[in-house]
């Protein structure tokens, strides 16, 4: 027991972390989770039926595994376990860009429109609506970088396979 | 007792030219001539050591260059100690140290006090020198007599986190301090909600201008409505390529066993120097054309790599790092959130 707690104590936290840059960090884990999940699904599934829905799923799981450091990839998460039937993170992009209805609220109410535009941003981020603005604002920020670097590891993938 | 000391502190600031010695000096008048009334008791010890902290502080507020010089190595517990009569009378002890550190350090630790009077209650004086520190252009005169009513605690919060939310902004260059601070410029409000309001409007504005550097093309767009638009396509988009892409690779995923044994890193070379990269070798597959200029560099480039897929991979892989570190540099300002 008491060495249990002795153990416990001596933590060792690294001085200096480790200098990788983060969004190398990211692109690593990332493709280490994505590939052999593919594979998987490739041996797995040998039919070509609706295996679209399933990669998007990996996809997704994959971009959520590797930035938990963030708040959104938690809520992504969250979606992608309850729901076997894997909610896709663009289900606003069917709605292509929304125009802001502009219902005779003209110039005294531009704070009405940016709240609008905020919102619907909130819509983007996964679990966006829960979060208030200001922290909304900067989980847009990282997830902005986390969509672009995996958009880029999604096509070294394809290159490679091509 | 403390209305005589915030008087004696309000003349000690008209007088813009006493160099610090002479502060010094008669702070430690100010001290014997006091302790001598006193008796020397605890109490009155961590009141000394308060009296100094503030006195001395506001010497310095004169003194900012030399804020930048000395670092976040001076806790030495003095925060906390603003309630711990043990701590104080360290501070206390710690005061006699050599002129020139007592200056950086109670610089230091003024701007720690400032951050830790929210948290601790602090008496009225500390808000008196805190506001006195900012430029002139606050208005004071209706913060002093505001901390010179206040006696209660909750008054105390309540005014402390008003002082602390109209420091200067030299105080946002302070590396270890949590809160961001407003100015409240002359002929503004200064009551409670609109500078909660201004604390909360600059906070948002400050990420607004990091997505502005984020998403390409935002420069051009002038005001948040315009920006906000621009990132909302640009995320939009990119969602939509991560989709298109995932559709490619379930169509080719039989294939995937082929070269995918050792992901080679040199693959994503060049992609680094091309973001965003277009997908452009396929575009019967194109669902919808790419919101954002193409880039035919992108193209040209994939082309290039493919062939080399046979080379060995240390060779790129210096290079790599090389090419890479810009991206990273401005890529890892993303995940400082």
């Amino acid at each position: 027991m008491e060495r249990q707690i002795i153990n416990k104590k001596k933590r060792v936290f690294s001085v200096e972390p480790n200098k990788i840059p983060p969004s190398e960090v990211f692109t690593r884990k990332y493709t280490r989770l994505l590939v052999p999940a593919l594979k998987k699904l490739n041996m797995n599934k040998n039919s070509s039926q609706a295996n679209q829905l399933t990669v998007k799923h990996e996809v997704d799981m994959a971009l959520a595994l590797s930035a938990q450091e963030f708040a959104w990839s938690r809520f992504l998460l969250q979606k992608l376990s309850s729901s076997n039937n894997p909610t896709t993170t663009t289900s606003s992009s069917s709605n292509g860009i929304r125009i802001q209805k502009r219902s005779g609220k003209e110039g005294g109410d531009e704070d009405g429109e940016i709240e609008e535009k905020l919102r619907e941003l909130q819509k983007l981020l996964p679990g966006g609506e829960e979060m208030n603005v200001e922290e909304m604002l900067g989980e847009i920020g990282n997830y902005i970088k986390c969509l672009e670097l995996q958009t880029i590891a999604l096509k070294s993938i394809v290159e490679d396979t091509t | 007792m403390l209305e005589s000391l915030v008087s004696l502190e309000s003349m000690s600031l008209s007088s813009m030219d006493v160099s610090v010695l002479e502060r010094l000096k008669w702070l430690q008048q100010q001290q014997q001539q006091v302790l001598s009334t006193t008796n020397a008791s605890p109490e009155l010890l961590q009141f000394h050591g308060t009296n100094n902290d503030e006195l001395l502080q506001n010497t310095f507020s004169h003194f900012q260059m030399l804020r930048s010089g000395f670092g976040p190595n001076y806790s030495m517990g003095f925060g906390p100690s603003h309630e711990a009569m043990d701590g104080c009378i360290s501070r206390t002890n710690s005061c006699q140290m050599d002129q020139a550190d007592t200056v950086g350090v109670m610089l230091k630790n003024s701007e720690e006090n400032i951050t830790i009077s929210l948290k601790n209650k602090r008496k009225s004086e500390v808000k008196t020198r805190e506001e006195e520190k900012t430029e002139k252009k606050i208005k004071v005169e209706a913060e002093t007599e505001l901390n010179m009513k206040v006696k209660s605690n909750l008054s105390n919060t309540e005014a402390s986190s008003e002082t602390s939310k109209q420091k200067s902004k030299a105080a946002s260059e302070n590396q270890k301090l949590d809160y961001i601070h407003v100015r409240a410029r002359r002929g503004q409000a200064t009551d409670r909600h609109s500078l909660a309001e201004r604390a909360r409007r600059e906070k948002i504005s400050k990420k607004m201008k990091y997505l502005q550097d984020l998403v390409p093309g935002c420069n051009k767009v002038t005001g948040r409505a315009g920006m906000l638009d621009e990132i909302i396509n640009y995320v939009q988009s990119l969602q939509r390529q991560v989709e298109f892409l995932s559709m490619k690779l379930a169509v080719l995923n039989p294939e995937l066993e082929l070269a995918m044994e050792d992901l080679s890193v040199k693959q994503f070379q060049a992609y680094f120097t091309n973001l965003p990269v277009v997908v452009a070798s396929k575009p019967s597959l194109m669902v919808d054309a790419p919101l954002f200029p193409l880039d035919q560099q992108g193209s040209l480039d994939l082309s290039v790599i493919n062939p080399n897929q046979a080379t060995t991979i240390e060779a790129p892989s210096a290079s790599w790092e090389t090419q890479s570190q810009s991206l990273y540099n401005t890529s890892s300002l993303g995940f400082q959130y």
